[in-house]
């Protein structure tokens, strides 16, 4: 179970019993998310778009944890629908597995990945605007900025470029779907894609980039003071995929697919890996960049 | 991809560059049909940065021949706005079933006003020379290996191409890395450069239709 701290659970038995849950797969003390009335709350999901079982029995863990965890949000950072994608898909890979998030209102956030048709970007639940990228804040000081990394044109490098340089919030996350650092043994870093980004991410304070792509969950040891995380286990898994010899990985988890849990507190970004089976993998703790760095 | 393997040494750079050039020079004598390509010029791109680098170098030939490869594309571009525009505006907050109905009448409204289309009606042999040449350009550089092990990915091989066919829907997209796109002539939003095995396609996106394509564009 997902480690959310007392203050806003209604019920004190559950929030009992989540607190005694053990941190599965992991040795570390879990990080309690700590669900503040005043915070910003999220959810990220990848590769997520299969419509088969197990899909579905993880988008019921998020349904849960957001009974006691109210985000608004889930930023999904591509391969939203694998294969066909006439109506009935989007509804059996996307509608019906969320539905009972979408029901209460939380807003999808996409990126496509390279199994997506472009014509996704008009789709109203992805609330993409129509566009390939694009940038949107949901809360005063966090921004968010959706990148198409599968055709990164010239044009695109210009415009985050300048939304990045243009943004004043302090928080600067950066989403899409090719990971710039990621220790799969089928994908792996794009390395032509970091260096056209990791100079901008650094030059204008991202704190946390999202990918996806790998079908597993990891998250880098910082990288030029920048947490990446690759989210690629919302739906397919790559088993045993993490090669543990790139010497990148602070965290990482290939046995069950995954989704992120996210909280912004002030300088403070808390997070959960939360498994199909409701275990947190992974927790912790990222500190916001800030100019001066 | 992994960290360990980034850094390519110079022994196995030069040895790269060597079979590059030799693989250049035999495939060019499979094609004996096709116009010869003209010498690559001298200056190179390849130090650019991925964001500043613009296509070429070219040659004043090579630069004819791809002006008149724009000039193709930019009359498909334009029956493809025009046939478009016929069709309802799709909305930013569109139904799957208003996508879905939009894009299959654009696919049918392209084929049909193409129904005679041939490769080579967009991408001129000619320019299909330049094309394979700016692409052995880039993947026999000391990062053309990793550029095209990016690509090649989930790009499956041996999939039946056709002129003013279907994109297949099973196939994803072929990623297709900045330094690429920096180097081959700039599209227009409804068109993209992609990849299915080695040869390199014209989308047309909006209409999931293959506009044209290049066999055996990506070097061996």
């Amino acid at each position: 179970m997902a480690m959310v701290a007392s203050t806003a659970c209604s019920d004190p038995e559950e929030t009992a019993a989540v607190a005694a849950a053990p941190a599965q797969q992991s040795q570390d003390p879990v990080v309690i998310l700590p669900n503040a009335a005043d915070s910003f709350k999220f959810a990220v999901l990848g590769d997520f778009g299969t419509g088969g079982k197990t899909q579905y029995e993880l988008a019921g863990q998020m349904a849960k944890l957001h009974d006691r965890f109210n985000y608004g949000i889930v930023i999904l950072v591509g391969d939203n629908l694998y294969g066909s994608e006439r109506p009935q898909d989007f509804t059996r890979k996307f509608e019906l597995p969320y539905k009972a998030l979408l029901d209460k209102g939380v807003k999808f956030y996409a990126s496509l990945g390279n199994h997506d048709a472009r014509e996704q970007r008009f789709y109203k639940l992805f609330n993409m605007d129509g566009k390939l990228y694009y940038t949107f804040s949901p809360k005063a000081n966090v921004r968010f900025f959706a990148l198409e990394s599968t055709y990164p044109d010239p044009d695109q490098f210009k415009w985050i470029e300048n939304e990045l340089k243009s943004s004043g919030s302090d928080w600067k996350i950066v989403f899409f779907h090719h990971p710039l650092y990621s220790s799969g043994d089928r994908h792996g870093s794009d390395l032509r894609l970091r260096e056209g980004l990791e100079p901008l991410f650094i030059k204008y304070n991202v704190s946390v980039v999202f990918t996806g792509h790998d079908h597993f969950y990891e998250r880098v040891k910082p990288q030029k003071d920048i947490t990446y995380f690759v989210t690629g286990s919302g739906g397919r898994l790559r088993k045993g995929n993490i090669d543990r010899s790139t010497g990148i990985t602070a965290k990482g988890f290939d046995t069950d697919l995954v989704f992120l849990a996210a909280e912004i507190k002030g300088d403070q970004l808390h997070f959960n890996a939360i498994s199909r089976t409701g275990a947190v993998v992974d927790s912790g703790v990222v500190n916001r960049r800030k100019a001066s760095q | 991809m992994h960290e360990q393997r980034s850094d390519m040494s110079k022994t196995r750079y030069r040895a790269v560059c060597c079979a590059a050039v030799f693989l250049t020079w035999t495939a060019g004598c499979d094609r004996r049909k096709e116009p010869s390509a003209p010498p690559a010029t001298s200056a190179s791109p390849t130090d650019a940065k991925p964001t500043e680098r613009v296509v070429g170098p070219l040659s004043p030939e090579e630069a004819a021949t791809l002006s008149t490869m724009n000039d193709r594309v930019n009359a498909y571009v334009e029956l493809h706005r025009k046939l478009e525009a016929d069709l309802p505006k799709l909305p930013n907050d569109a139904t799957p079933k208003q996508i879905d109905d939009n894009q299959r009448m654009l696919e049918k409204k392209v084929r049909e006003a193409r129904a005679s289309a041939r490769q080579g009606d967009l991408v001129t042999p000619e320019a299909r020379v330049v094309i394979r040449r700016l692409l052995a350009t880039i993947f026999g550089g000391p990062d053309g290996k990793q550029l095209k092990a990016s690509i090649m990915d989930e790009t499956p091989a041996g999939v039946k191409l056709a002129v003013n066919g279907r994109y297949p829907d099973d196939v994803p997209l072929s990623t297709i890395p900045p330094q690429v796109l920096q180097t081959l002539p700039k599209l227009s939003e409804e068109m993209e450069y992609r990849f299915i095995g080695d040869a390199l396609i014209l989308l047309d996106v909006h209409a999931h239709v293959i506009a044209d394509f290049i066999p055996d564009a990506m070097p061996d």
